[in-house]
């Protein structure tokens, strides 16, 4: 009865909030509330398929439905990004049948790393996919380590993992484990030659402590690893990048499978292989994943295209207190090659929560900002004066700092025609975005 | 004047950008005409300590501070020597907790540290993460900074920050925080402290002064960055600490 109750109470309670235009956890939480077991009561799909680590979630989630649905697969999923445990039983009981089942082919759950051990506590996915686990949202998760250790108890001895085979740490999942199956980039034309960034975690084994080795690192501390003291290291993959041509735009899976690329990141590359990896996982064909994934744009519209005066203009969400992110797109503005202006905008650390933390912008490395391309680089909103500080400590002398987001934007349709670079987080890209004129 | 800056284990002790303490005080001390040396110690590795003006460690993972102490125990004789000697230290973040005697950790199981204080330090499963708000007794304005720990410090005498109006201290929310002995100023407040707090940036380089029988010169660098930046979360947090 309960159960029924549960259910019930999900449905209508997800029916009010879509009129009301509220999120999707309140009616998780009230369905956990009535029935704290709820989620081992419903029947699940045969393929229930996971997705948590620091970066590329949600994008590999939105790719592995996309590709499941291609192949004539039904999909549920998490595609709000409601990744906690309560957003995840909205999830499963707005799909069930009022008797508690949920019809459909695969369930796929994007899961936040801190609340994977909840949420799977009743059930567990038959594959669950590991991104990377590195510095992010530290004033939410601690460090990367804790975050380890949090996931842990979530990882069922039944359910296979797909491991990214060039992360150092979350590969230290497969330890006595024998259902792992590894995806990861083969020595590539974009590779570099040791750990790039201002931070080194890549520096000692984060299994013995001893001092590591690389023979190549794709980007900050992933790569091909070795500790020369307890022996962990890069496995061989199972499903692996061959060969990444970024002036095509193209990436080779297993030496056979062409994708092109949509967005020439590297971030791009991986979600791309680990969503082909788990889609081969779940019995789709490499033609029919490459099909879907080739030119594949991402929803969430993180790279937004826009004009603002006589600038053409590219917003590069960035998530704040994730040096990666950052260091990420910073790589891009340094790759390409056009005069350009560079906007950054911290105003609300989060969007989430109350923080005035800014100890990540420490882990940046803004010095690869420090190229004759980057013209002129305005640091803007709230926190400019942490931007002003961390920047005073940099080798590049062309920044300004403009407090006012409105004003900054002004200053620049008002001069200058280069091409212009906003890199901020989902938290303060709508107070530029509402200033431009945005490309379709 | 010479300053010799002896950083411990840079690349395993360097969560929350603690880097930025080291880099504050070098381009401090800078500014103030001194010759600054920063020598980085490695395990395994040595260092010059007869000649350290200023030594420190920034925060890690606890695992990595377990790592740290594996090496760090070889120095103890002598850092101890050093901080009875007025030596400066700032040991931040987890590296607070190398100073006392003993660490326990979330398993139960536990190692000794430096013994340099009377402290203990036991860590537990849960995170305490949040933003910290505080007055210490060594200068009039508040302190800032943020808190990513996961456990209890108990025993200190002399805390660095004597009241929180926001934040965990060292046993209670909102209770003493950090450890304050001679010129050694320790603090679970992670990240780079010396940068978002002009005031004790300069009073650590007051403190390396006043080993070598100087005050700090009158004129001395003003960083507007770091003011303002201090400015605005000063009053976001002093903001948040009334609503509270």
């Amino acid at each position: 009865m309960r159960k029924f109750l549960a259910i019930v109470v999900c449905k209508l309670g997800r029916f009010v909030g879509k009129l009301i235009g509220k999120g999707s956890s309140m009616p998780g939480k009230f369905a956990l509330k009535i029935c704290p077991d709820i989620l081992r009561r419903v029947e699940l799909p045969r393929h229930i398929l996971a997705v948590t680590g620091s970066n590329g979630k949600t994008s590999t989630v939105e790719m592995i439905a996309a590709i499941l649905r291609a192949d004539g697969k039904t999909v549920v999923y998490n595609e709000e990004g409601s990744n906690q445990t309560e957003g995840v039983v909205t999830l499963v009981l707005t799909h069930a049948t009022l008797g508690g089942t949920v019809k459909a082919d695969v369930l796929l759950i994007e899961s936040d790393e801190r609340y994977a051990a909840r949420t799977f506590q009743y059930f567990h996915p038959t594959e669950f996919v590991v991104t990377n686990l590195y510095r992010d949202q530290l004033t939410r998760n601690g460090h990367p380590e804790s975050v380890y250790d949090a996931i842990l108890p979530a990882l069922h001895p039944e359910t296979t993992l797909l491991l990214n085979a060039d992360d150092p740490l979350s590969s230290c999942f497969a330890q006595g484990r024998e259902r792992v199956k590894w995806f990861g980039l083969d020595h590539c034309s974009i590779d570099l030659d040791a750990p790039s960034g201002v931070y080194h975690d890549g520096t000692y084994c984060p299994l013995c402590h001893g001092p590591m080795e690389y023979d190549y690192v794709h980007y900050n501390h992933i790569g091909a690893y070795r500790c020369g003291k307890c022996g962990h290291k890069k496995p061989s993959t199972d499903y692996t990048v061959t060969a990444v041509d970024l002036e095509n735009a193209q990436v080779t899976i297993d030496g056979e499978t062409n994708i092109a690329l949509a967005f020439r990141s590297i971030y791009n590359i991986y979600n791309i292989l680990a969503a082909y990896a788990a889609c081969r996982e779940c019995g789709v064909s490499g033609e029919t994943a490459a099909a879907v994934l080739s030119h594949y744009l991402l929803k969430n519209g993180r790279m937004q295209t826009f004009h603002l005066g006589a600038h053409h203009g590219t917003l590069l969400t960035s998530k704040h207190e994730n040096s990666i992110a950052y260091d990420t797109n910073l790589r891009y503005i340094a790759s390409s090659e056009r005069d350009c202006a560079v906007l950054v905008i911290v105003d609300a650390v989060s969007r989430k929560y109350f923080t005035s933390e800014t100890s990540w912008l420490w882990d940046i490395d803004f010095d690869q900002l420090n190229v004759p391309h980057v013209k002129r680089v305005i640091l803007s909103g709230r926190y400019c004066n942490d931007l002003a500080e961390r920047f005073s400590y940099t080798e590049v002398d062309r920044w300004s700092v403009e407090p006012d987001i409105a004003a900054a934007a002004s200053e620049l349709k008002n001069n200058g025609d280069e091409e212009l670079f906003v890199v901020t987080c989902f938290a303060d890209r709508d107070k530029i975005l509402c200033r431009v004129e945005k490309e379709a | 004047m010479e300053v010799r800056i002896i950083h411990f284990y840079p690349d395993l002790m360097n969560l929350y950008g603690s880097r930025g303490n080291v880099l504050a005080l070098e381009r401090y001390l800078r500014q103030l005409d001194c010759d600054v040396t920063v020598e980085a110690v490695v395990p395994g590795g040595g260092a010059d300590f007869t000649r350290g003006d200023f030594f420190c460690m920034g925060a890690g993972t606890e695992r990595a501070a377990r790592a740290a102490m594996e090496d760090l125990g070889r120095f103890a004789g002598q850092l101890k020597a050093a901080a009875q000697d007025n030596a400066a230290m700032l040991f931040a973040g987890t590296a607070m907790d190398l100073l006392g005697q003993t660490v326990r950790e979330a398993d139960g199981s536990a190692y000794d540290a430096l013994g340099l204080a009377s402290f203990v330090t036991e860590h537990g499963k849960k995170r305490i993460v949040e933003d910290v708000y505080g007055h210490t007794d060594l200068y009039p304005e508040a302190v800032v900074g943020f808190m990513n720990k996961c456990g209890t410090v108990t025993g200190v005498e002399m805390p660095l920050l004597t009241k929180l109006d926001l934040g965990f201290g060292n046993e209670r929310e909102r209770g003493a925080e950090g450890f304050h002995w001679k010129n050694v100023f320790a603090s679970q407040l992670t990240g780079p402290l010396l940068v978002k707090n002009p005031k004790l940036l300069e009073t650590v380089a007051a403190a390396i002064y006043a080993r070598r029988g100087k005050p700090l010169p009158v004129d001395r660098p003003v960083d507007r960055w770091a003011q303002a930046a201090y400015a605005v979360t000063e009053e976001q947090l002093r903001l948040r600490s009334q609503a509270k």
